[in-house]
């Protein structure tokens, strides 16, 4: 029952955010502009082309009627036409969401990987040189703009050196309906810049906070009890340290994906990696509203599961988050 | 889905995914391929839906038109091999023989008249902006395989031209095409000398040669269009040899691409840019005095006009804003195009007559205004106002810049919220602009369509109604430079700049011809011999 009411809750909190942002996107949106401009050609339309698809997108309409509208559409499962690319705005979203699922993956992976690992060695060594190197690296890190380091990784990666891409998505290898990039070598190659931009600054971050939690831990009396048992400083490490210091790490971690899914526009705009990020600012640049409102719905969708994913990890790490729930 | 096709599904994936690790490694560029990256997002691959260059210039590999445009803007056979006037009101045009579609089905006269209607009949706004150029077809119809006779509403001389923005389509079988079935690609066939392969929307566009193909053979097997609106990704592109062509290069980045060993080509565009006024008004907003009390709109003062028109530094805009990659401008289209007029040349900036004047017309102290234009959209926009608007201070005239998005811009300006702004205007023909922009506006024509700030001169329209009247040649081409040199003493706008579309083009391409109207094809590179 405890289980049911927690869902159930869950759920209600999922509703209603879901609802928040739908009118915010969609009030939002209307308020930048009209869309006719850019669906009409403006060096050609006559007012009459401007009227007739005024109307027939029903933006003649009240606002709170075109809202009314939206809802009656949303409850039977559609978010309404692309003004622009005149495909339905959820199926276009979809399409383009393993591209940018791919890419945060891949870039989450890598950070939480070399992160954990750097800070890991940091925080076992305070003080030392190379402990000293990894802390100011991570600032440097953090404060650079990911537009810069975007540009700098094309210049470095691709430019100069010519190993790399310097955008796109590559061949793609479809599977339940869906294009992959990184089964190809090709594709693979495509996703190392990009990916790096996305997950440099995640490195920093995640460093910075298992260098922190392994300081805190190495203090902790259990530590010296084990060294006392004499257990191997390797199993103390692995056994003892990394889970202790792995909450607020997952925590970052979820934040940081959602944050990718949703939001990578700048890398992805940079690097042309046709993504959620990219179709949300293009769209947003064309005032697309059925794209924006459905990708910005999809968004919270994915912050909601993320979150609910990453208490599910608490629960599964630390026993106390168990016992308080 | 039963558990076997499961199953074979998933071994499909699986050997494709092999298959894919295999080849990937290999496939590097052969010499007959062309990756190009342009700014164009193609939003459908239906080529009625909008007559924005952004879909005709990718789709205009695959279907073609009964009549093109060259690079002077001068017609030449398309689909149509000739053409002629019969009577005042019809048109008479021979179509190529032994022209295949990329199905194998013949392209005949038939198909003219099913693509007419279908933009005539069939589609619905917002799809309707090629109805502006079948609005004057009263009738159309096929009178043998290769024949159209098409029957017009009154004279209209201009209808082989209205003709090479319409993309042929094939009649089906099935009544007309929905947007969403050619979107689907399933049944994309033209009569253009690439054939459709693949096409992601806002992504990619994938053509492979048409064998058949009734011209000169393509010269390039595959061309893969990857859509790229970031300038600085597009250059990055080019430069690191990822792409063949880059389209649409920012002036500030040529010298760094020619340093790469990237050459580029550019073209003064059909176009203008300019500043409008608002004249349907006596009160207008963001117009001031120095104390900030509102004035009556000092717009409507021809001399005032005038002043600003003087005190415009275009030399500034061109070789500082545009670094080059502009041509000042006194009238629509670039000196020299059909249509121009050879009277109109543009000034260097006058400050000490601007300022008599302005003193002349009532303000020895100039005035407080706000310049606004869209920021971002064209080469030197959000730059240019500043420019101005510093030139315009060495007068007296304290001008406020304000550059926002296209789209606010748009929809300020249609609301009445700008006194002066900065506006734009392309075509296929001069006329087209000089309709468009400053005849007097009248839904009922569609005249005067961007006459945002209500121009109007009786005896213009009247002139320009006439102009229109005469076929294409040089009487037609001197009266439309005549009333460009008549209207343009009154100085209805100021013309600011002619900007450059710039390509840029790597080693495997020796020669990119660029289109004034600012298309990206590849039929515009010549491979490099291998």
């Amino acid at each position: 029952m405890g289980l049911f009411k927690v869902i159930a809750g869950r759920l209600y909190q999922a509703f209603l955010l879901l609802a928040v942002m739908s009118l915010v996107g969609f009030v939002g949106i209307h308020s930048v502009g009209n869309p006719v401009y850019n669906i009409v050609n403006i060096d050609t339309a006559t007012p009459e082309d401007i009227r007739r698809a005024t109307e027939l997108l029903g933006l003649d309409q009240p606002l709170w009627r075109q809202y009314f509208v939206f809802i009656q559409n949303l409850a039977t499962g559609s978010f309404g036409i692309s003004y622009i690319y005149h495909q339905p705005a959820f199926d276009l979203v979809l399409s383009k969401l393993s591209a940018t699922f791919e890419l945060a993956a891949f870039a989450m992976i890598v950070a939480t990987l070399t992160g954990t690992g750097l800070g890991l060695l940091a925080g076992t060594r305070p003080g030392t040189r190379i402990d000293r190197i990894i802390v100011a690296a991570t600032v440097y890190a953090l404060s650079v703009p990911s537009f810069w380091l975007s540009m700098m990784l094309i210049l470095l990666g691709a430019v100069t050196t010519g190993w790399f891409p310097s955008g796109g998505r590559g061949s793609t290898v479809e599977i339940l309906g869906w294009d992959w990039s990184f089964l190809t070598i090709d594709g693979l190659r495509h996703l190392v810049l990009p990916a790096l931009a996305l997950a440099i600054p995640n490195i920093a971050l995640i460093a910075r906070l298992a260098r922190a939690g392994t300081v805190e831990v190495q203090r902790a009396d259990f530590v010296r009890f084990c060294l006392a048992k004499g257990i191997s400083d390797r199993r103390i490490l692995f056994r003892h340290t990394l889970p202790n210091i792995s909450l607020p790490i997952i925590t970052i971690v979820g934040l940081q994906f959602g944050g990718m899914l949703a939001f990578a526009v700048v890398v992805e705009s940079i690097f042309a990696w046709p993504g959620v990020g990219k179709l949300l600012i293009d769209s947003i640049q064309l005032l697309d509203r059925p794209v924006v409102v459905a990708t910005l719905t999809l968004v919270a969708l994915t912050f909601v599961v993320l979150n609910a994913t990453v208490d599910l990890l608490y629960a599964v790490l630390d026993p106390r988050v168990r016992i308080s729930a | 889905m039963n558990f076997t096709t499961r199953v074979r599904a998933g071994s499909l994936s699986v050997a494709s995914v092999l298959i894919a690790l295999f080849t990937a490694g290999f496939t590097t560029a052969a010499a007959q391929d062309l990756r190009i990256a342009t700014s164009y997002k193609l939003m459908t691959l239906d080529p009625h839906f909008s007559t924005l260059n952004e879909n005709s210039s990718l789709l205009s590999h695959i279907f073609e038109r009964l009549v093109y445009q060259d690079e002077k803007l001068a017609l030449q056979p398309g689909l149509a091999t000739s053409w002629k006037r019969v009577s005042d009101t019809r048109w008479e045009f021979k179509l190529r023989e032994n022209v295949r579609f990329h199905d194998g089905s013949p392209f005949t006269a038939d198909d003219v008249v099913y693509t007419i209607e279908r933009i005539r009949n069939f589609l619905k706004p917002p799809s309707g902006g090629f109805q502006a150029y079948t609005k004057g077809i009263a009738s159309v119809s096929a009178t043998d395989p290769t024949t159209v006779v098409i029957e017009t509403v009154g004279s209209q001389p201009t209808l082989p031209l209205a003709l090479s923005a319409i993309f042929i389509l094939p009649r089906g079988t099935d009544g007309f095409a929905t947007t969403e079935k050619l979107n689907a690609g399933t049944s994309l066939v033209g009569t253009g000398p690439y054939k459709f392969k693949a096409w992601r929307s806002g992504e990619t566009l994938d053509l492979t040669r048409n064998d058949d193909y009734w011209g000169q053979r393509p010269a390039w097997s595959n061309v893969s269009f990857r859509i790229v609106e970031s300038p600085a990704a597009r250059v990055a592109a080019l430069s690191a040899g990822d792409v063949d062509i880059a389209d649409f290069v920012p002036a500030r980045d040529v010298e760094t691409l020619k340093q790469r060993g990237a050459k580029v080509e550019s073209v003064p565009a059909a176009r203008l840019n300019f500043f409008q006024f608002e004249l349907g008004k006596e009160a207008v907003p963001g117009v001031t005095d120095k104390s900030d009390k509102a004035i009556a709109n000092p717009f409507l003062d021809a001399r005032v006009r005038k002043a600003l028109a003087m005190a415009v530094d275009r030399n500034v805009i061109v070789d500082k804003i545009l670094s080059g990659y502009g041509t000042a401008a006194a009238q629509f289209f670039p000196n020299g195009l059909a249509g121009t007029s050879p009277n109109l040349a543009p000034q260097p900036a006058r400050y000490e007559e601007a300022k008599a004047l302005l003193a002349e017309a009532g303000f020895p102290n100039g005035f407080k205004v706000v310049l606004n234009g869209p920021a971002g959209r064209y080469p030197g926009d959000g730059e240019s106002l500043q420019a101005v608007a510093q030139s315009w201070a060495r007068i007296g005239v304290a001008a406020r810049p304000v550059g926002v998005p296209f789209s606010v811009f748009n929809t300020k300006r249609a609301a009445g919220e700008y006194s002066i702004w900065y506006g734009g205007c392309s075509g296929e023909a001069v006329d087209v602009c000089l309709e468009a922009v400053l005849k007097s506006p009248d839904n009922a024509t569609g005249a005067g369509a961007l006459n945002f700030g209500q121009y109007r001169n009786p005896a213009y329209d009247e002139m320009l109604d006439k102009a229109r009247t005469v076929d294409a040649g040089l009487e037609r081409d001197k009266a439309l430079a005549e009333l460009t040199d008549f209207v343009m003493g009154d100085e209805p706008i100021i013309p600011l700049y002619h900007f450059h579309h710039i390509s840029g083009y790597g080693p495997r391409v020796t020669g990119y011809l660029m289109h004034p109207r600012g298309w990206t094809t590849a039929m515009q590179a010549k491979p490099a011999a291998n």
